[in-house]
C-alpha cells in the first residue's frame, strides 16, 4: 500500500511539474489555404502553423524574404519573413524538376495586412525545413517517341502530296 | 429563302479551316523551343508529337479541300467559328500530354479558356508544370486576343477579298485600312512593339522584386501576354498575388487597359490622330462605367469594414474591379474573398463591370463600351423626341473615330447583341443554380465566362458538373465570336443536313 502511494505521489508530482510546460509548448493548429481563406475572420491576428513546398522564387525585399507556399492542388499562400527571424537554408525551390522543399512555419496570419496594402498573408515567427527537396523524374516515354515517328512521316507524306498537286476551282 | 449546301462549300470551309490549323500548328513551335531550352526534354516531345498531329490534320485537311475559289460571308463566318473549334481541340492536345489535364474536356475547357482571353482554368497543379506548357498557355490567350484567323491571314492566307469577311467573323469588323492583309500586319505589330516594350518593363520589375533573372523576362512576357490580350491568365495559381508587388500590379493594369481599347483607336493615337482619346464614345462610356462601379465597390467594402485603410482599399479593390471592367480576369485577391468577405454587392458591382467589359474591336469581351454608349444616346435622343415639338427633327449622334449619325439600325443592331449577352449570362447562371451554387455566384461565374473575363469566385474547378463546364464553354466561344459566326455554323450545319435528305430524296 505504502509503495502505491508512493508511485501514485510521484506520477502526481510529474504531472505537476510536466503540465505547465506542456500547456505553454502548444503548437498552434497547422491550417491550410482553404482554411484560412474560408474562415479568414475567425484566424486574422492568430498564430498559425502552415506547412507546404517552396515554389520557385524567394524574393528578397528591402525589410523581409516573401516565399510563397504550396500546399495543395491549386492552393498556395504568401508568406512574409521579416528580417531578423531566422531563415533556413533552402536548398531547392520547386520547378518543373524539381520538388522544392517542405517548410513547416509558424507566424500571424492575416486576412488583410495593413504593412502589406491589404494582402492576405502570413507574417512567420519561424521557419523550419521538414524534408528537404529533391529532383523529379520527369520520363521520355518509348511509346511517345513511336508516335512522334509515326506522325512524322504522315505529315511528311501530306505534305509532299500538297505541295506537289495542283490546285482545283478557279479563282473568282 | 435559305441556299442548299454544295461540296465546293465544304471544300472552301476545309481548305481555309485547314490553313488556320496549320497556323495553330506552327505557333506550336514556340512552346516546343522554350522546352528545349530549359531542357524539359518530356515536355518537349509532347510538343512535338502535337505539332506534328496538328500540322498533319491543316494538311490534310487543306489537301482534300484546296480550292481557289474565294470565300463569301456564310463561308467566312463558318470558317471563323469552326476553326476556332477545331483550334481550341488541337491545342488540348499538349495539356493531355502534360498530364496535368484530368480529362481532354478539362483540356478543351482550358484552351478554350486561353483562346476566347477569358482566364478561367482547371489544370491541375498549375505550380508544377513545364515553361513550355507555361509559354503555350500565355500564347494561346495572345494569340486569341489578336484572332487566330488574324495570325493565319498574315502569314498564310494573303490579300483575298474573303479575308476580311473572316476577320469579321472572329468580332475584328475595323477596316483600318483597304488591304485585309495590311490590317492583319497593322494588329500584329502594334501588338508585337507593345509585347516588346511589356515584357522588358515587366521583366525588369519581377527582376527588382526578387525573381530570378534568367526567369524574371519570361514573368515579364506571361503577364504581358495575359494583360494585353485581357486574358487573366498567369504562371501561378496565386495570379498576382504571388509577387506580392504594386509595381507589378500597376504595370499590368497600364497594359490591360490599354489592350482593352479599340484598334482603331490604337491607330489613331498611332496616326497622330490624338483627340480621339478624349472624344471616343467607348472611352466615355468607359470612365461613366468605371467611376460608377468603383463606387458601388467601394460602399461594399467600406460598409463590410473588408479593408484597414483606403490604400489597401484602392489597391484590392480598384485592381480588381478594373480587372473586371476590362475583362482581364488577373488578381490580386484569393478567389473565395468575393464570397467571404467582399460580399453581395461588391460581387454585383464587379460583375455589372464585367458584363459591360472592353471596348469592340479589342482583345476583351463583354457587350463593349461602343454598344453601351450607343443605346444610352440611343435612349437619350427618343427621350429628345418626346421632349420636343412634333415637327422638330430630332437626331443623335455619337463620336467614333469621327462623327456618326445615331439611326434606329445602328441602336437596334446594338441592343440585339446586348440582349444575346444578357442571354448567355442568364442562361450560364440558371444551370449553375440548378446545380445548387447560390444566385450571386452562379451569375458572377457565368458573366465572368460570357463575358470573356476569367474571375472566379470558386465555381469553377475541376470538380464541377460536366454540364457547367460544356455551358461555360459555349458562352466563352459565343460571347469571344459575338454570336453572330457561331449562329451561322449552327444554321450552316442544319442546311447541310437538309441538303442531304433533300438529295437522298431525289435519288
Amino acid at each position: 500500500m505504502k509503495k502505491l502511494c508512493a508511485v501514485l505521489t510521484i506520477v502526481a508530482l510529474a504531472v505537476l511539474i510536466v503540465a505547465p510546460v506542456s500547456a505553454s509548448a502548444v503548437q498552434p493548429p497547422l491550417l491550410s489555404t482553404n482554411e484560412l481563406v474560408e474562415n479568414s475572420y475567425k484566424w486574422d491576428g492568430q498564430t498559425v502553423s502552415f506547412k507546404g513546398e517552396v515554389l520557385q522564387d524567394l524574393m528578397v525585399r528591402e525589410d523581409g524574404t516573401w516565399m510563397n507556399l504550396s500546399d495543395g492542388n491549386n492552393t498556395a499562400m504568401g508568406v512574409f519573413v521579416p528580417k531578423g527571424v531566422a531563415m533556413p537554408v533552402i536548398s531547392r525551390t520547386e520547378d518543373y524538376r524539381t520538388v522544392g522543399d517542405i517548410v513547416l512555419i509558424t507566424g500571424v496570419f492575416h486576412r488583410v495586412c495593413a504593412q502589406h496594402e491589404g494582402e492576405t498573408d502570413i507574417h512567420a515567427v519561424s521557419v523550419t525545413v521538414l524534408t528537404p527537396g529533391s529532383t523529379k523524374a520527369n520520363p521520355i516515354r518509348l511509346g511517345r517517341v513511336v508516335w512522334f515517328v509515326v506522325l512524322a512521316g504522315l505529315l511528311g507524306l501530306v505534305m509532299w502530296l500538297y505541295y506537289r498537286k495542283p490546285g482545283r476551282g478557279t479563282e473568282h | 429563302m435559305i441556299r442548299r449546301v454544295w461540296r465546293e462549300d465544304f471544300r472552301i470551309i476545309g481548305y481555309y479551316t485547314g490553313l488556320v490549323t496549320i497556323g495553330v500548328g506552327l505557333l506550336m513551335v514556340i512552346p516546343t523551343v522554350t522546352s528545349l531550352v530549359f531542357r524539359e526534354w518530356a515536355s518537349a516531345l509532347d510538343f512535338a508529337i502535337s505539332v506534328a498531329l496538328t500540322l498533319l490534320v491543316g494538311y490534310v485537311l487543306a489537301l482534300i479541300s484546296r480550292t481557289k475559289n474565294i470565300p463569301g460571308l456564310t463561308h467566312a463566318m463558318v470558317i471563323a467559328a469552326g476553326s476556332w473549334l477545331v483550334a481550341v481541340m488541337l491545342s488540348g492536345v499538349p495539356y493531355m500530354l502534360s498530364g496535368h489535364s484530368k480529362s481532354f474536356l478539362d483540356a478543351c475547357f482550358d484552351t478554350m479558356s486561353g483562346y476566347t482571353t477569358t482566364g478561367m482554368f482547371l489544370l491541375q497543379d498549375l505550380d508544377h508544370i513545364s515553361q513550355g506548357l507555361n509559354m503555350w498557355r500565355h500564347l494561346l490567350t495572345y494569340v486569341g486576343g489578336q484572332g487566330i484567323v488574324v495570325l493565319a491571314l498574315t502569314f498564310l492566307i494573303g490579300s483575298t477579298g474573303g479575308a476580311f469577311k473572316i476577320m469579321v467573323g472572329e468580332g475584328k469588323e475595323e477596316k483600318l485600312e483597304p488591304n485585309v492583309r495590311h490590317i492583319a500586319v497593322l494588329i500584329w505589330r502594334i501588338s508585337l512593339i507593345y509585347l516588346g516594350v511589356g515584357t522588358v518593363v515587366l521583366g525588369l520589375i519581377a527582376m527588382a522584386n526578387g525573381i530570378k533573372p534568367y526567369l524574371a523576362f519570361f514573368h515579364g512576357a506571361y503577364i504581358f501576354m495575359s494583360a494585353w490580350s485581357t486574358g487573366g491568365f498567369a504562371p501561378y495559381s496565386q495570379n498576382m498575388l504571388y509577387y506580392h508587388s504594386s509595381a507589378m500590379e500597376i504595370a499590368s493594369m497600364v497594359f490591360f487597359i490599354l489592350g482593352s481599347f479599340n484598334f482603331a483607336l490604337h491607330y489613331a493615337v498611332w496616326t497622330g490622330n490624338r483627340r480621339e482619346i478624349l472624344r471616343n464614345v467607348e472611352i466615355v462610356s468607359f470612365t461613366i462605367t468605371v467611376l460608377t462601379t468603383f463606387s458601388l465597390v467601394c460602399l461594399a467594402l467600406m460598409q463590410r469594414g473588408v479593408y484597414p485603410n483606403a490604400v489597401a482599399l484602392f489597391r484590392r479593390g480598384f485592381f480588381q474591379l478594373i480587372s473586371g471592367h476590362t475583362t482581364t480576369g488577373q488578381s490580386n485577391i484569393y478567389a473565395r474573398t468575393f464570397v467571404r468577405e467582399w460580399g453581395p454587392l461588391g460581387m454585383l458591382a464587379t460583375t455589372i463591370a464585367m458584363a459591360i467589359g472592353a471596348s469592340a474591336a479589342s482583345t476583351g469581351g463583354g457587350f463593349k463600351g461602343l454598344r453601351m454608349g450607343i443605346i444610352v444616346k440611343g435612349i437619350a435622343t427618343d427621350i429628345r423626341k418626346l421632349l420636343s415639338p412634333e415637327r422638330a427633327v430630332v437626331t443623335g449622334h455619337y463620336h467614333h473615330l469621327h462623327d456618326n449619325t445615331l439611326t434606329d439600325s445602328v441602336v437596334k443592331g446594338a441592343a440585339v447583341i446586348v440582349v444575346l449577352y444578357v442571354l448567355i449570362y442568364v442562361v450560364g447562371a440558371i444551370v449553375g443554380m440548378a446545380y445548387g451554387y447560390p444566385m450571386v455566384d452562379a451569375f458572377f461565374e457565368s458573366v465572368s465566362a460570357g463575358s470573356n473575363t476569367g474571375l472566379s469566385c470558386g465555381v469553377t474547378q475541376v470538380s464541377m458538373p460536366t454540364l457547367l463546364k460544356i455551358v461555360y464553354m459555349l458562352e466563352m466561344w459565343m460571347g469571344r465570336l459575338e454570336f453572330l459566326s457561331v449562329f451561322t455554323l449552327f444554321g450552316f450545319i442544319a442546311t447541310s443536313f437538309r441538303s442531304m435528305r433533300v438529295r437522298k430524296a431525289a435519288v
